[in-house]
């Protein structure tokens, strides 16, 4: 099953994911797809017009580009994904960097699909740790019965 | 191309006695169709998807909970992030972060391995608003 991780970059979300037999939905697979086959300078930074229509579906024009931008790259696959891991309590510098306002439109658009949702506490000690490996473990393992 | 080209980071936990080194080593000696570059915490790999695929199998089965890994955007050596030919390289903070969390990872792994389970913590509730004026009036 497809399972959208957020934040959308994290190696330790995406290797969980993988690990316990799932497709993780990262932005890494997202960019990736524009240096390959768009070719533009650079991306994330840099994006196509169509980029920016697509974001209008997410977010309204009032909306600063920013979280436009962010959401014509994650929106497509929070369409896509079965389920979802949303790492809470997560320090501000941790994931992608800098904007509350695109991670809470975000956290919106993964609770409207009405998919399995699974919260998880960012792991700043063992303990917080092993309770989020299990978790994970657990929910991705009850994902493919 | 993107079905092709698969980009692979490979971060090895800081509570592991492997390196850089040995991982990259013990990959080539796999004998399998792909790039390797070392890099200070871990190694990139890149190649076609399946192989790459079976490359991270092995790994996996060979460092079990010692070395994690997710994908990579742009090529290795892209002159547009590496830093030998000056690019930016803004996933790097990112890293970094998550390089601090992966002993605490391992260890929550290993603990999965084992068949433990979870502890449930009290759930907390709104602070009532009686509590509230106690402490207010003490």
């Amino acid at each position: 099953m497809k399972v959208f991780i957020d934040p959308p970059n994290s190696l330790v979300l995406f290797d969980i994911v993988e690990r316990f037999g799932h497709e993780p939905l990262s932005a890494m697979a997202a960019i990736q797809e524009k240096i390959d086959n768009l070719e533009i300078d650079m991306p994330p930074m840099n994006m196509t017009l169509d980029d920016v229509v697509r974001g209008l579906k997410y977010a309204g024009v009032e909306v600063p580009s920013g979280i436009r931008g962010r959401l014509a790259m994650w929106g497509p696959m929070i369409e896509e994904a079965d389920a979802a891991i949303i790492m809470d309590d997560a320090p501000y510098s941790f994931g992608c960097v800098g904007c509350e306002r695109s991670n809470e439109m975000l956290k919106y658009l993964i609770k409207k699909r009405n998919i399995p949702i699974l919260h998880v506490v960012y792991p700043s000690d063992e303990e917080d740790a092993k309770n989020f490996v299990i978790s994970a473990k657990e929910f991705l393992e009850g994902l493919s019965k | 191309m993107s079905e092709e080209r698969e980009t692979r980071l490979l971060m090895i936990s800081p509570n592991s006695m492997l390196t850089p080194d040995q991982l990259v080593r013990s990959i080539h000696a796999m004998n399998k169709e792909v790039k390797v570059k070392e890099t200070c915490y871990g190694c990139l790999v890149e190649g076609r998807r399946d192989i790459v695929k079976e490359v991270l199998c092995q790994v996996r089965k060979k460092y079990t909970n010692e070395v994690f890994s997710k994908r990579r955007a742009y090529p290795a050596g892209d002159p547009r992030r590496c830093r030998a030919q000056h690019g930016t390289r803004p996933g790097y903070c990112q890293l970094e972060a998550e390089w601090a969390l992966l002993s605490n990872v391992q260890y929550g792994l290993e603990c999965a391995d084992r068949g433990e389970t979870v502890e449930q913590t009290p759930v907390k509730g709104p602070f009532s608003v009686r509590d509230f004026k106690r402490i207010c009036e003490e």
